[in-house]
């Protein structure tokens, strides 16, 4: 890993009675971009705006290069963000606004143009600096918010959820852009979003918050293949969960029968890290098994390991199609399978993939996610 | 954040505020109460025993009730017909409807004068036809004062029912319609309920004006005295004691209407809940016939409502001495405007009335935004107590803010807050403040509250100061709401009658007294001048206010 360049340690945000960010660490390289992921509510853009220093921390410290800021006013922490609806001033024109921070900081008034003359280009907007805000298109408007957070060269990159506003097809197309400019720029970026798909594509590391912890901050194949709880499990991706007993070899689960017939079975799991409360699983326990759709496939009938059900839904996703099948021993599962491999309606055997990741098991009481 | 430079600005904001508006009442209220010569019920016991002042308080309350339900008579029916229907000429007569909103209280009484009055147009039109002796009416007491009320209050019934109507969404009365209910049910029981807010902030906004109106009562009242006049009667007699304790109960009064409308309401007037959707299209009048009857209909009733303004124009090319029984003028020229032109001490009060209501305008304007700015940042209990400073002016009639500015600030005691500021050029700016700040105030806060606070967020991490941010970005997006807060804020100024009658001296008297002795000196040539003149500066301030507000 690259050497640390902002440090989160032991963040501590309260609202009153309510505590919106719980004793949160984190460390950052230099030109690193790190994507804050998480359901709404989960702290991100309180995180993100106690970065900034619109929010003054209840506890802990931030560092920036070993530079204690967290006592820094907004104004002088020389980090640059992006807001949600880009907060553009619509009374300056393009130029104008690019050119804030600049002057701002009181810069000679030859050198602010040079400065905006090379921003605008970097996010094709050469030659636009006399446009009003209203003038340009959305996409455009969020490029301009970039280049005026990138103008003053702040340390620190900040970005709160900066493709919500757009359509789908022009948030791709952006995002793309967004990426290949902070990497040519090299600054250190923190984006938030609630979208995996946009975290996963954006972060070189993903940090999942959820009810103001950090879940998991790791690689996108770190939290899907090898996620740490049962939430980043079933956050993450599509997941079923089965609950069942840990037996002696612990890495079987014998899958508990919650409906009165059909026949029980004992799937392969692995354990994965131990949580935040340091529970450890042991042989008898009940456990949650938590499988991926590729995980599982379609069997051709009753083999040994194979339970039985129905298709109760289809879902056709282009590359892969998902079915979700409702067990005869009850619970469901989502299976991946081929375009044609059933029907609503028809009764299959479902077993673990011989080639698809294996099943994680975690304690069945850590159960955030239902 | 909250620093401690913005604590300290914050707890002298409150104190000048508290001085300009709070204090004047607090000592208002001491001296009717025998201060600093001793604690004395007398004035009161006095005021209790005399019917003259029960008769004054009962007039106040009666013509002010039927203030609101003559306004509401004509402003809502009128409301209905602009929003709801479409005819030639509707966009340009429903702003013209809307003009005597922007017109100075006085000149709107002055009007009436020359058009209804014994020797108005309108009376002398009725004699000549009739072939009458005498004028056929006199245009004096609660008549009259309820005729100019009506003609100027409606517009805020007119006014809070058109937007209500625009915001209202048409889907619940296609609810309505399908689940078989009539036209007339659905406006009993949807579009009434849906108005309530509207209706009900309208209706505290007209009796507030009517409670403290002064002008007319003033001079069309005559015998028939209500607080207002009551007041200014017994400052003129020197019954200063008096003259504070009525000021103590019409200010009670107008405080105990203010919380009992909030009572009625909840608290939330003019609001129409928020509702999102479609408003209901117009319902086009067809046909030749029906259309060109709707068009007369509506431009007749605009000349009708623009008839006293264009009297006064007409007045005001009538020379002196030149008409006398005719039923129109005989002469018509340019000589009221020279005879000014060419006397410049006649035009001191034009002069007066513009500096001193430029410079109340601007420290309003700044001192208004300062204490809206204030109050949302430190919100919660201190954020509202600055707020209720701020509408103190608004709900205490004029009149009694006269009174307690002529009190507080006639005697000289510096450590007790009290400077003499009576009988120099400074009383007069100093009243219109006060009753300007609410205004400015209030569009302050309207504005701030619609500015996405992301917007000095993105300035703040841009690396902006505290100045920067204010002169850059937040003064220039609230542009719209300061013109619009200046505006009639200067308005309101220009054209004051009711504090200026009070606390002017020949060397400072404004336009609006100038008009009232020209008038008592039956120059109503010059005064109808000078009612130009305030016309034409104030359509000036409205219209600069509309070109903001649409930029």
């Amino acid at each position: 890993m690259m050497s640390t360049f902002l440090s989160l340690n032991h963040l501590h945000k309260r609202f009153g009675e309510l505590s919106v960010l719980k004793d949160l660490c984190l460390e950052i390289g230099e030109g690193e971009i790190v994507v804050l992921l998480g359901p709404s509510g989960s702290g991100k853009t309180t995180l993100l705006r106690s970065l900034a220093g619109f929010e003054t921390l209840t506890a802990g410290s931030l560092q920036v290069a070993g530079e204690e800021i967290s006592a820094l006013p907004a104004n002088r922490r020389n980090f640059g963000m992006v807001f949600q609806h880009y907060a553009l001033f619509p009374h300056l024109t393009v130029g104008q606004n690019v050119a804030f921070g600049l002057e701002a900081r009181n810069l000679p008034k030859a050198e602010v143009a040079a400065r905006v003359g090379e921003v605008l280009p970097l996010v094709d907007l050469a030659g636009f600096e006399e446009r009003r805000i209203h003038q340009i298109s959305g996409g455009q408007q969020q490029r301009v918010a970039l280049a005026r957070a990138l103008a003053p060269e702040p340390r620190v990159l900040l970005l709160d959820e900066p493709l919500s506003n757009l359509d789908p097809a022009l948030r791709k197309k952006t995002r793309r852009q967004l990426k290949k400019l902070i990497r040519n720029v090299g600054i250190t970026a923190l984006w938030v979003t609630h979208e995996q798909e946009e975290a996963f594509y954006i972060g070189d590391r993903v940090a999942l918050l959820n009810e103001g912890r950090l879940e998991q901050v790791g690689t996108p194949e770190q939290l899907y293949l090898e996620p740490a709880s049962r939430f980043v499990a079933e956050f993450v991706g599509r997941a079923s969960a089965l609950s069942g007993v840990l037996q002696t070899d612990a890495k079987t689960v014998e899958i508990e029968k919650v409906r009165g017939y059909g026949q029980p079975v004992a799937w392969m799991g692995r354990q994965g890290s131990p949580d935040d409360s340091g529970k450890v699983i042991e042989p008898g326990d009940r456990v949650a098994l938590i499988i991926r759709p590729e995980g599982l496939a379609f069997a051709d009938g009753s083999e040994g390991d194979a339970l039985n059900g129905e298709i109760a839904e289809r879902q056709f996703a282009g590359e892969a199609t998902f079915y979700r099948v409702e067990l005869a021993i009850g619970g469901e599962v989502w299976v991946r399978g081929g375009e044609d491999a059933g029907r609503v309606g028809d009764h299959v055997w479902v077993r673990l993939a011989s080639q698809g990741p294996l099943p994680r098991i975690y304690a069945a009481d850590q159960d955030r996610v239902e | 954040m909250i620093t401690l430079r913005k604590k300290g600005l914050a707890a002298l904001v409150t104190v000048g505020l508290t001085w300009v508006v709070g204090f004047p009442l607090l000592i208002t209220l001491l001296e009717a109460l025998g201060y600093p010569h001793g604690w004395s019920l007398s004035s009161f016991s006095e005021f209790v025993h005399r019917v003259d002042e029960w008769q004054a308080l009962w007039r106040s309350l009666w013509i002010s009730a039927c203030s609101v339900v003559l306004a509401a008579v004509v402003g809502v029916p009128l409301a209905f017909v602009f929003e709801r229907t479409e005819f030639p000429g509707r966009r340009v007569l429903g702003v013209l409807v809307a003009l005597p909103v922007a017109l100075p209280p006085l000149v709107g009484v002055i009007a009436f004068l020359f058009l209804y009055g014994e020797t108005g147009f309108i009376t002398r039109a009725v004699q000549v036809v009739a072939g009458m002796e005498t004028s056929p009416w006199r245009l004096s007491g609660p008549g009259a004062i309820l005729l100019v009320h009506g003609y100027s209050m409606y517009v805020y019934f007119y006014l809070f029912t058109r937007a209500a109507l625009a915001r209202l969404d048409h889907s619940v009365y296609e609810a309505a319609a399908a689940l078989g209910s009539s036209r007339v049910r659905s406006f009993l029981r949807v579009s009434l309920p849906l108005l309530r807010p509207a209706l009900a902030g309208a209706a505290l906004l007209t009796f507030m004006t009517a409670l403290g109106s002064f002008s007319a009562p003033y001079i069309f009242g005559g015998g028939f005295r209500v607080m207002t006049t009551q007041i200014v009667a017994s400052k003129l007699n020197g019954d200063i004691a008096m003259a504070q304790v009525e000021s103590v109960v019409l200010a009670s009064l107008a405080c105990l209407g203010l919380w009992l409308m909030r009572r009625i309401d909840g608290g939330n007037l003019a609001v129409v809940g928020g509702i999102r959707g479609v408003t209901p299209a117009r319902r086009a009048i067809r046909g030749r016939p029906a259309r060109m009857v709707a068009g007369v209909l509506g431009w007749g009733l605009t000349l009708f409502l623009l008839l006293p303004h264009l009297t006064l124009l007409l007045i005001s090319f009538v020379p002196p001495v030149t008409w006398t029984v005719e039923a129109i003028p005989p002469v018509l020229n340019f000589d009221n405007y020279h005879s000014l032109w060419m006397a410049p001490e006649r035009l001191r009060p034009v002069i007066n009335s513009i500096w001193m209501a430029s410079l109340a305008t601007a420290v309003a304007v700044g001192l208004g935004l300062l204490v809206a700015k204030l109050s949302l940042d430190f919100k919660g209990r201190f954020g509202r107590v600055l707020e209720t400073i701020l509408a103190i002016p608004w709900a205490i009639p004029g009149t009694v803010f006269a009174i307690s500015l002529a009190a507080a600030f006639s005697v000289h005691s510096p450590l007790t807050g009290r400077l003499i500021l009576v009988g120099t050029p400074w009383i007069l700016p100093l009243a219109y403040l006060v009753r300007s700040l609410p205004v400015t105030g209030r569009s302050s806060l309207a504005g701030l509250r619609q500015l996405d606070r992301s917007m000095e967020e993105a300035a703040v991490s841009l690396g902006a100061g505290r100045w920067r941010i204010l002169r850059r970005i937040t003064i220039p997006l609230l542009k719209p709401a300061l013109a619009a807060g200046a505006s009639l804020a200067f308005i309101t100024a220009l054209g004051d009658f009711v504090s200026s009658i009070v606390l002017y001296t020949y060397d400072t008297r404004p336009i609006s007294v100038e008009i009232f002795s020209s008038l008592r000196l039956q120059e109503t040539g010059v005064a109808a001048v000078f009612g130009v003149l305030l016309m034409l500066v104030s359509a000036s301030a409205f219209l600069l206010w509309g070109r903001e507000e649409r930029a």
